[in-house]
């Protein structure tokens, strides 16, 4: 092939035939914007970003589409390309949530909020688990504080969770192609594609069927691939950005494919393909569900020793003891029972130990299910072998079995029935925890590399046999690290096995997953993986404790705008007593935990309540996933301190988030007696506004505000706050909302002497004084949120203590999130596509 | 006293004349080194041919020291006569006629100092294991379904509220329930039991237990509204209203003290009340099936040294920590139950007495990072009768800890004194009532539990709900007490 130079930026570059004008410039060190364009994608053209000016030809091309040509003179930076690119930019943000790029409150609030909320729906970048990692973001962010002066259109979609493993966001698709391509390049018949036309065009799978049944074998290229928040891995999805990638294999299976382990915080995060093409994808259970099994809290953390009827929790010299000693007493008579998706360092010890104590290897087929043959023929050898002892890397023989041994030794990462009847247990690392060497089944040696850490004292497989062998006093132990074992295999006379190969083709086939590894089944690790049609043990049913009795029926329940749910529930008890400022405790089950929610409206004679819930969490997705007629395990209240409702003059209300809704009560309450109330409240965009018709019925005036300027002034409740204040005295001030906003028009109260009530927010558990988890500092006292608040002077609060406190759980949350979704919807979609844009947002 | 070892084997009941040769029978128990780790319960509960030797023990005194011993006053010669002679059902109904939570009293009341410690044998060697007989007879009942609930009597056509469904509530429920009074119970959580279901750990009083207990009250006819907050809804004052002739407040003790030390507010730092309710109403050792968040500490300090210090020290260590107490006096001025601390120390609680905590040490975060205490040493008797702690000057130290527990007491809830302040209480927020009856100064509103007492023992709950319900039964029969 022959080269050819041309001119970019009056810069002579030379490039190989058939490189494009984009490629041509990276060459040269030239930078030119893009979004549709990957390395690993055929060129596309849809975003526009990369448009440059060639002379001669008309127009203004795109580059990565246009390809370079001998003596071509292309410029890439120009006052004109600059202007283009801004409003193809804009173009693009005016179907992605852009609030926060111009907010001019961006970065104090990012100050306050160092990681973003975990919002349902991503309404803006503070909502979006990929604030950190956005392509779109930065472009916008790069040239300092971006203008764009197009409105957003919401598409207000759905959040699809319609799966086991992706939460798919399709209001932040700027439908740049990148996951529909790589889909088509990896599997040939994409499993998703644009579907629908002009301003409704969106990616999706045909007829809408969940990506179970779409024929997606769940690789996650596209989320991988997708350069917004708009396609995320559920489990990964709030834990940020990855702070290490480390190339490994992974061995659920014996096919051993190679995976780039991501990691933070010696956390596995996922595994995912090493490069975007067929041969380097992945299944369902290695992309999504290894990092679930290795994070499972059903690891095993610490070994334990048979006494009587107990398994003790002993240290490792101890166990390792008992375990020598039970081996060495049935030495001739042990059977080691392996699993054929264990490392080769693994299966060397194994062998070598199995050769010193003159015991009968047996290696398990990965794929091998009860009554396999492969395991019936184990079975029956060591009938034949006569065997008193059983020393097994998982439950890979049947209970019958191993209750026959006299002794049973099981070196597991994972808790099993065989764990719980074996006389030693010694705790394993696994997947990611582990380095060394991996045969596949097709022969090829993969390289394991450790990226994070295993729990408790488990230890890696290779320690533990060494140190085995070392407390049986055998000779040949004495490696110090497993790179010495890999070395020795080298050095061996002959070649080590390959595993045997497992049928079916999980990379390409959701339903041919593995069902097993290492004995354990895989759905009851990772329970969503049911949804593939997976065994798993039958959930043992909780006993109800609570009577049935106790419900709380639902009368209405709509989303009325993105992630901000109006309830009515039927509570005659909290309807009858409730005050304005006052709150009710909820939870949707009885594992559920107990939430606050201010209380919005209420009617004696009814007997009912209103609640406006935001969606920012477990409970709260809980609570969200309900329906008008479902019931509420527990409504409890109502609860705080009443407002003191006087005659004060003019009272301003700020409200944001839940808070718009929060401050109705109080505001009719202050207007029957008589003040003059206006209500400002804040949203990021117009779209996010709400209860407008019901406050203005309750106020004299309403004053709107949004972040983004769409509608009202330009700002949040700030800027309403400053703005009132200089057109009129205001004698009450009034906030509700994040913390955020509470403290900031909390200083600028202070400054203009206005009296503030502001309605805190801390963590609470029972809600009745009981705990003092809600405790926060108000002029230097300790006070309860629950019984002496909720409001208190703004001014006196300590908010730095407040925003802390709240952040207490951040980490379990994230954990509680990833695991609560509650796939039973999924199951009934087999029957049919559902609809979609149901989200009740009346737009 | 408590001995991981089987009992003695034996199979019949002992004669007469050998019983004075029969050791008190230990209990057994799960192994320290592995209750550590796991929720499950730590004794382990005798079986019948052990209960049946312990039983044989009693002497069936004539005079029995044991009953005027119980708060409650259980029949405790009778109901053991019942197990010697292995009629365990005949027990429990004879246990059932003083106390509506056998299970619950034979695993958390001090018997030491109780009814064991009257207990004639006592005076040379061991007490018969009362106690632990009591916990027998409840358990095997409850594992055999089918026992009979106590007769009720014929019904009066009283309703009485009972505000609160802790040890003191239930015992009145119970008690006027069989008495046959209208009995409705009013709980603000959302599992009635209060303390019992909140405080106390599953490892020393497993929860299903304890709905057990509550379930036996609603067979009885009781009617029990949880998510129901007094106080905040109607006053004690508008139950009368709504047509109930006598109310009792047991609302107990929750509202819980804090040190007043630099930085208390840093996270890490727990009320008791807080870390258990966690761990057990709300099962956060079950996260993430049970959704509120579990605390997991690596270092646990919890201040305090009474029984909900223990229960916090211990549950600290099974959710991971290294656990460390710290009390300002010496172990025996401990307020906790000589059998939790040596709980607490068999599974590796650290113990630093003598020792005070003056401030929280935390980071830049407010993340608690440490305790920093000073030394005491035992000066002259204060007004509790022990020897006050005084600081060593100079002898600051830190005590590594990402968790700080704070288990010194908690004072009477506020929410019903606050709403019916016609109710005299005293500078301290507890409900004054008259002892002898237990009714308050407003007629036909009893009080009992920790409500009146402040903070004590699930017994003396009881003992106070006994008097109440007998104070109340006549009350409400316009009958004299002292007839």
């Amino acid at each position: 092939m022959g080269s050819f130079s041309l001119i970019i930026d009056g810069q002579t570059v030379e490039v190989e035939e058939g490189a494009t004008v984009l490629q041509a410039a990276r060459r040269a060190g030239i930078s030119i914007p893009t979004i549709c364009d990957h390395k690993d994608l055929n060129p596309y053209g849809a975003c526009r970003m990369c448009v440059v000016e060639i002379e001669g030809v008309r127009g203004y091309p795109t580059s990565c589409t246009t390809p370079a040509a001998a003596g071509m003179r292309v410029t890439t930076q120009s006052e004109r390309l600059s202007t283009l690119r801004n409003r193809t930019l804009e173009l693009m943000f005016s179907g992605h949530p852009n609030s926060c790029l111009v907010c001019v409150h961006r970065e104090a609030c990012e100050q306050h909020r160092p990681t973003a909320t975990k919002a349902a729906r991503s309404t803006r970048c503070g909502f979006c688990a990929n604030r950190e990692e956005c392509d779109l973001r930065a472009m916008a962010l790069s040239a300092g504080q971006p203008e764009l002066s197009l409105p957003t259109m919401y598409a207000a979609y759905n959040l699809e969770r319609d799966d086991p493993f992706m939460d798919r966001d399709y209001n932040l698709c700027v439908l740049c192609g990148r996951c529909w391509r790589i889909c088509e390049k990896i599997h040939g018949k994409p499993a998703i594609s644009i579907i629908n036309r002009g301003k409704w065009a969106r990616i999706g799978t045909a007829f809408n069927k969940s990506h179970v049944f779409s024929g997606c074998t769940f690789c996650g290229a596209c989320i991988d691939i997708c350069p917004t928040g708009t396609l995320t891995d559920r489990f990964a999805r709030w834990q940020g950005k990855p702070e290490a990638e480390t190339g490994s294999a992974c061995i659920l299976c014996p096919q051993g494919c190679a995976v780039v382990a991501q990691s933070k915080n010696q956390r596995l995060l996922a595994y995912t393909m090493p490069a975007f093409n067929r041969d380097a994808s992945l299944c369902a259970l290695g992309r999504f569900g290894a990092a679930q099994m290795v994070n499972s809290n059903q690891r095993t953390t610490r070994p334990q020793v048979r006494e009587g009827e107990d398994l003790i929790p002993y240290d490792w010299d101890a166990a390792l003891k008992a375990a020598a000693t039970g081996l060495k007493e049935h030495a001739g008579k042990i059977a080691f029972v392996i699993s054929a998706t264990s490392s080769r360092e693994e299966r060397y010890l194994y062998a070598q130990l199995a050769t010193a104590l003159k015991g009968q290897m047996h290696l398990v087929p990965a794929h091998a299910l009860p009554g396999d043959p492969t395991l019936t023929t184990i079975q029956e050898a060591i009938h034949g072998q006569g065997a008193l002892a059983l020393l097994m890397n998982g439950p890979l023989l049947g209970g019958v079995e191993q209750s026959r041994m006299a002794f049973s030794l099981v070196i597991d990462a994972l808790h099993s029935d065989s764990s719980e009847q074996a006389s030693v247990v010694l705790p394993a690392a696994m997947l990611s925890e582990n380095s060394g060497t991996f045969r596949s089944s097709t022969g090829e040696i993969r390289q394991l590399s450790a990226c994070s850490q295993a729990p408790g004292d488990a230890r890696a497989e290779w320690r533990i046999l060494r140190d085995l062998g070392q407390t049986l006093g055998l000779d040949g132990f004495s490696y110090t690290k497993v790179e010495d074992i890999t070395r020795a295999m080298d050095n061996a006379v002959g070649e080590d096995a390959a595993p045997p190969a497992m049928t079916g083709d999980p990379r390409h086939n959701v339903r041919e997953l593995i069902t097993t590894y290492r004995g354990h089944q895989v759905a009851d690790i990772v329970p969503a993986l049911a949804a593939f049609g997976l065994p798993q043990r039958s959930m043992i049913q909780e006993e109800s404790t609570a009577g049935s009795d106790n419900g709380f029926p639902i009368l209405e329940k709509k989303e009325i705008v993105p992630n901000m749910h109006f309830f009515k529930i039927q509570a005659p008890q909290v309807a009858k007593f409730a005050l304005p400022g006052q709150f009710v405790i909820l939870m949707a089950r009885e594992t559920s935990e107990r939430s606050p929610f201010t209380l919005v409206d209420w009617d004696a004679d009814t007997g009912t309540i209103s609640l406006v819930i935001e969606e920012v969490g477990r409970s709260s997705r809980e609570l969200a996933s309900l329906r008008a007629g479902d019931m509420l395990a527990h409504v409890s209240g109502p609860l705080g301190q009443a407002m003191p409702v006087e005659k004060r003059g003019t009272v301003l209300l700020g409200g944001g988030c839940y808070g718009v809704g929060a401050i109705y009560p109080l505001a009719r309450a202050l207007k029957q007696a008589g003040n003059r109330v206006i209500c400002g409240i804040e949203a990021s965009s117009s779209y996010l506004l709400y209860m407008q018709d019901e406050l203005t019925q309750v106020s004299d005036q309403l004053i709107l505000a949004t972040k983004d300027g769409s509608e009202g002034v330009r700002g949040g409740v700030q800027e309403i706050l400053v703005q009132t204040a200089e057109r009129e005295q205001v004698d009450q001030f009034i906030a509700i909302g994040c913390t955020f906003m509470m403290r900031m028009t909390t200083e600028l109260s202070r400054g203009l002497n206005i009296p503030t009530l502001v309605a805190l927010n801390p963590i609470m558990v029972d809600g009745t004084g009981m705990c003092g988890a809600c405790r926060v500092s108000i002029g230097g006292d300790t006070l309860f949120a629950c019984i002496d608040g909720p409001l208190f002077d703004g001014h006196a609060v300590d908010w730095d203590e407040l925003a802390s406190r709240r952040s207490a759980y951040a980490p379990q949350e994230i954990q509680a999130l990833s695991q609560g979704v509650d796939l039973s919807a999924l199951m009934h979609q087999a029957h049919g596509p559902t609809d979609t844009h149901q989200c009740g947002c009346g737009r | 006293m408590s001995t991981t070892e089987p009992g003695p084997e034996t199979t019949a009941a002992a004669p007469k004349k050998g019983r004075i040769k029969i050791p008190r029978q230990p209990m057994p128990e799960q192994d320290p080194r592995r209750r550590r780790y796991n929720f499950e319960e730590v004794p382990r509960g005798y079986s019948e041919e052990t209960a049946k030797l312990e039983a044989a023990r009693c002497l069936q005194c004539k005079k029995p020291g044991c009953v005027a011993g119980c708060p409650v006053n259980i029949q405790i010669p009778a109901f053991i006569d019942q197990i010697a002679k292995g009629n365990f059902v005949e027990a429990l109904l004879k246990l059932k006629e003083q106390t509506a939570l056998p299970a619950v009293c034979g695993r958390v009341c001090p018997q030491e100092t109780q009814c064991e410690e009257r207990c004639i044998l006592a005076k040379k060697g061991e007490s018969v294991a009362i106690g632990r007989l009591e916990r027998f007879a409840a358990d095997y009942a409850r594992k055999h379904s089918g026992v009979p609930e106590p007769a009720r009597a014929p019904a009066t056509g009283k309703r009485v509220a009972i505000v609160g469904t802790g040890p003191a509530g239930i015992t009145v429920a119970g008690e006027l329930a069989r008495w046959g009074h209208e009995v409705e119970m009013f709980e603000a959580l959302h599992l009635a039991g209060g303390v019992l279901m909140y405080g106390i750990p599953q490892f020393r009083l497993p929860k299903e237990i304890v709905q057990f207990e509550v379930n036996s009250l609603k067979r009885l006819g009781v009617k029990i509204h949880t998510d129901y907050v007094i106080g905040k809804s109607e006053t004690v004052d508008q139950l009368m209203e709504l047509g109930f002739n006598a109310v009792f407040i047991a609302t107990g003790a929750g509202l819980p003290m804090f040190l007043g030390i630099p930085n208390e507010n840093a996270i890490g730092v727990f009320s008791a009340n807080e870390f258990l309710t966690r761990a057990n109403l709300m099962r956060a050792i079950d996260f993430p099936r049970f959704a509120t968040s579990p605390i997991r500490p690596r270092r646990a300090v919890t201040v305090g040294g009474g029984n909900v210090a223990m229960d916090s020290a211990r549950t600290a260590l099974r959710l991971g920590a290294e656990s460390t107490i710290v009390y300002r006096r010496s172990k025996a001025e401990m307020p906790a139950r000589a059998e939790e601390v040596h709980h607490a120390e068999e599974e590796g609680v650290i113990f630093h007495l003598l020792t005070n905590p003056v401030r929280i040490v935390t980071d830049a975060a407010n993340r608690v990072r440490g305790v920093e205490c000073l030394r005491m040493e035992l000066g002259e008797p204060d007004s509790s009768g022990r020897r006050r702690p005084v600081p060593v000057e100079g002898s600051e130290f830190v005590v590594e800890a990402d968790t700080v527990i704070i288990a010194i007491g908690n004072r009477p809830n506020p929410l019903v004194p606050q709403s019916s302040p016609e109710i005299e209480t005293s500078k301290r927020g507890t409900i004054i009532a008259d002892p002898a009856s237990m009714m308050t100064s407003k007629p036909g509103v009893f009080a009992g539990g920790d409500i009146v007492s402040g903070a004590a023992t699930v017994i003396s709950a009881m003992g106070q709900g006994k008097i109440a319900a007998r104070a109340m039964h006549h009350y409400l029969m316009g009958t004299d007490p002292e007839a």
